[in-house]
């Protein structure tokens, strides 16, 4: 019988020469990455509709973010008529598309005649320009417009470590105690009210803080996303003060044929916006959660096409376990569903304010749930220049 | 049979094959499974994906890195000579308490860290010493040194792997610290009077005093201890005052306590001593790096997902058999990794019971991880430190390991009568 024998490469030695090769192509893949990684910092363009009345700057209401990756731009909708106003908060987390693409799609159609609209695309906008070792998402994912194809940065959960670096072993929430994991301290929802003379993603949640205290925004909207396996899916999550005008906007949601829950914001995990915002300033603030399989633990291949039509046949298998805290088919949960969801919380928000007496806010030209399902995201975006 | 499945093969026979067929080493042999696994899973060569899971573990490389110079500097030093002989001088008259007071020292730093690494390479050394003049064999130094540094880890105030598994499903990090303490200080006691205690009951102080260097602590005193002072203080004031002290962190922490340890002992060449530090730590942060590739492509393939979910699908027992055998075995790549990827769904799976105990249990079970090869991060340091062979000491661990699982077990099962913990 042949004997197997082993074949110790190991012994094999190394010389000048062959540490200046390896020394050369690992320059050569340095530099050929750092192209890659640095493209990331280059934000996609958003082109202001024609309702944009005004931009600025976060960092207008907190010069302590200015010139720096955490400043972002704030699209302002002013209606003739004075109103209530209404903050909507997209990119809080750039691993969360939906979030981004729906702010996206009022900041390009959206037209108020009555109140002030705010919209933040990226909240956090360092996040943007990096992604989260050892996840494997894309960089970056293509919408199809009918104008031509869109790109958009497909983020981290966190700042950049670039930005903020390194994390401490635990993160103490400054103003509740609260102990988390040391990673959590460069996710902004985790963050707030924020601190003046904190870190660098404290800073900006307080710039946020403050943009709602001096503006005085009657509601805030945070968009979200979470996995197909979270309790928290398909929500509405709202601070006490705005379980009312959240509950409005839920039974709208169902009324249109959308499964949705509404869950109050928990007294005891602090830092997010859905209880540190209603607390610490008089806005309403909620939160809303779509099913986004591609940040799952459970996801299969991880790469564009799973960000942009949710399939994922793993998920598939998990919903039949009986693991899923939502229905999960072949059909997945594609971009177009996800953000049609939030298009039409937000829409119902603004509708439930009026009712509420919060005071009128009064949008047009931004397309309604069923418009969105059927023509797909792309074709309400506004084709590249 | 799910593509994941095929990917997860091939990378696990490619390093099999070249880890012990062609010797090449684990972090080479990591790289090329992530390759293989790549191709395997039709994404040709990802040199994006490849670079970015390098980075999974530059915090820990730095821990590594600073940690061994700084053991390396209070060796040199005598510190380490010193402070064993004074702990044995003292307790020799009560080896049990001696052996549980060595424990929480090793647990200690891992305790206030939530790093098990930490724990090793801070007071390994001292302890190895303490182990070694009470006539505890090498390889059963190690294995109470390692299973000591992943309890500590384990246990709270700062329990990473719980707090991972908590943020998993936002769930505060409050109520943890008796059911974690309830679980790790019993096994803490056991593995170390299991391993050690046989050793020293007889102990013959009068025959090992000729061996205990008591003139080093004599000569230079208390200022020799410093160095382990300062960084143990650091360490706990950091964690007590956070809001007051700002956040050192563990790398410039050793290197505040490296620097310190060059001049209150004996002299030595701090050059020479720095590089034998560096060339002990690269291997271990070539594999690091070679583990973070792997964990990337694992993730980019679907191969993770397709072992989570396969546990999932399992009915109630076989379900609680995963979370004691996929969670240590999933930790060798990475106990944090596995407390995130499996710790997460195995909660969710089990909302049923009492979800702090839960959760708490997960968290002792992922932390095993760091006892299993190929990374072993707590073994291998361990290991390292009473020069012994990992085999051995892993094999001396096989016993109180067992121990510590089936308490994790346990408590999954019935978290829900032990709700009065929280």
């Amino acid at each position: 019988m042949h004997k197997f024998k082993s074949i110790d490469l190991s012994s094999i030695k190394g010389n000048k020469i062959s540490a200046a090769i390896g020394l050369l192509v690992a320059l050569c893949v340095l530099v050929s990455l750092a192209v890659t990684f640095l493209g990331a910092r280059v934000a996609e363009p958003i082109y202001a509709g024609p309702g944009v009345t005004r931009t600025a700057m976060l960092s207008d209401y907190f010069d302590g973010i200015a010139g720096t990756a955490g400043d972002t731009e704030i699209y302002i909708f002013e209606g003739e008529k004075p109103g209530a106003s209404l903050l909507v908060l997209g990119g809080t987390h750039p691993n969360e598309p939906s979030g981004l693409l729906t702010a996206v799609l009022f900041i390009e159609n959206a037209v108020v005649t009555e109140g002030t609209l705010y919209v933040i695309p990226r909240t956090n906008s360092s996040a943007f320009t990096c992604t989260d070792p050892q996840e494997a998402e894309p960089m970056q994912y293509t919408i199809d417009t009918p104008g031509g194809a869109r790109s958009f940065r497909f983020g981290s959960r966190a700042t950049n470590p670039v930005n903020q670096w390194p994390d401490p072993d635990i993160y103490l929430h400054s103003s509740s105690g609260q102990l988390l994991s040391g990673s959590e301290t460069r996710n902004i929802n985790r963050t707030y009210p924020g601190r003046p003379d904190g870190s660098f993603t404290e800073k900006v949640s307080y710039a946020v803080t403050e943009l709602i205290r001096q503006e005085n925004i009657t509601i805030t909207v945070d968009l979200h996303e979470a996995a197909p396996e979270y309790p928290t899916i398909n929500a509405l999550v709202a601070h006490e003060r705005a379980m009312s005008l959240a509950s409005s906007a839920v039974f709208g949601m169902q009324l249109q044929g959308m499964p949705i829950s509404l869950e109050p914001s928990p007294t005891n995990l602090h830092g997010l916006t859905h209880r540190e915002l209603g607390d610490y300033t008089d806005t309403l603030a909620v939160l809303m959660e779509t099913a986004n399989p591609a940040q799952g633990r459970l996801r299969g291949r991880t790469d564009e096409a799973l960000v942009l039509t949710g399939q994922d046949p793993l998920y598939v298998k998990a919903g039949q376990y009986g693991r899923l805290y939502v229905p999960f088919g072949d059909s997945g949960h594609p971009i177009s569903e996800r953000v049609a969801r939030h298009t039409a919380g937000v829409l119902e928000l603004l509708a439930a304010a009026g009712e509420a007496g919060q005071g009128n806010i009064e949008v047009s030209g931004v397309p309604g749930y069923a418009e969105i399902i059927s023509q797909g995201i792309g074709a309400y975006l506004l084709p590249p220049e | 049979m799910q593509l994941g499945f095929w990917v997860l093969i091939a990378m696990l026979g490619t390093f099999l094959v070249a880890n012990m067929l062609f010797k090449l080493p684990v972090s080479i042999s990591m790289v090329l499974g992530a390759i293989v696994g790549a191709v395997v899973g039709g994404k040709g060569f990802p040199l994006r994906h490849l670079f970015e899971g390098s980075f999974v573990y530059l915090d820990t490389m730095l821990i590594i890195l600073t940690a061994t110079l700084f053991m390396r500097v209070i060796e040199k030093s005598g510190a380490m000579d010193a402070l064993g002989a004074t702990i044995v001088h003292r307790f020799h008259k009560a080896p049990a308490t001696l052996l549980i007071l060595v424990m929480l020292i090793i647990m200690f730093p891992g305790m206030i860290t939530g790093s098990s690494a930490a724990a090793v390479l801070s007071v390994g050394a001292i302890v190895a010493q303490i182990f070694q003049l009470i006539g505890i064999p090498d390889n059963k130094s190690g294995a109470i040194l390692a299973i000591g540094a992943i309890l500590g880890m384990a246990a709270p105030p700062v329990s990473i792997p719980a707090m991972l598994i908590a943020g998993g499903v936002d769930m505060p990090y409050i109520g943890f610290a008796v059911p974690l303490l309830c679980m790790t200080i019993p096994c803490a006691i056991f593995t170390v009077l299991f391993l050690g205690y046989r050793h020293c009951k007889g102990m013959d102080y009068e025959k090992i005093h000729d061996k205990l260097d008591l003139e080093t602590a004599q000569k230079y005193g208390i200022r020799l201890y410093a160095p382990i002072g300062i960084v143990l203080v650091l360490m706990a004031l950091t964690r007590a005052f956070p809001s007051v002290i700002p956040n050192l962190g563990m790398p410039l922490i050793f290197v505040i306590g490296t620097v310190c340890g060059v001049f209150v002992g004996k002299r030595f060449d701090f050059l020479e001593t720095a590089r034998q530090s560096i060339a002990d730590t690269v291997p271990v942060c070539a594999k690091l790096v070679g583990v973070g590739m792997f964990i990337q492509i694992l993730t980019l393939t679907g191969a993770r997902g397709t072992i989570v979910v396969g546990c999932l699908g399992l009915g109630v027992v076989l379900l609680y058999v995963c979370c004691v055998t996929v969670l240590p075995v999933f930790g060798a790549i990475s106990s944090f990794g596995a407390s995130s990827v499996f710790g997460v769904p195995f909660l969710l799976a089990m909302l049923s019971g009492n979800q702090i105990v839960t959760a708490s249990a997960l968290a002792l079970l992922a932390s095993m991880g760091d006892l299993m090869p190929p990374t072993a991060l707590a073994g291998n340091y361990a290991a390292q430190i009473v020069k012994q062979k990992y085999s051995d000491v892993f094999r001396a661990c096989l016993v109180p390991a067992a121990v510590c699982l089936a308490v994790g077990l346990l408590f999954l099962i019935f978290s829900k009568n032990l709700g009065f913990l929280v």
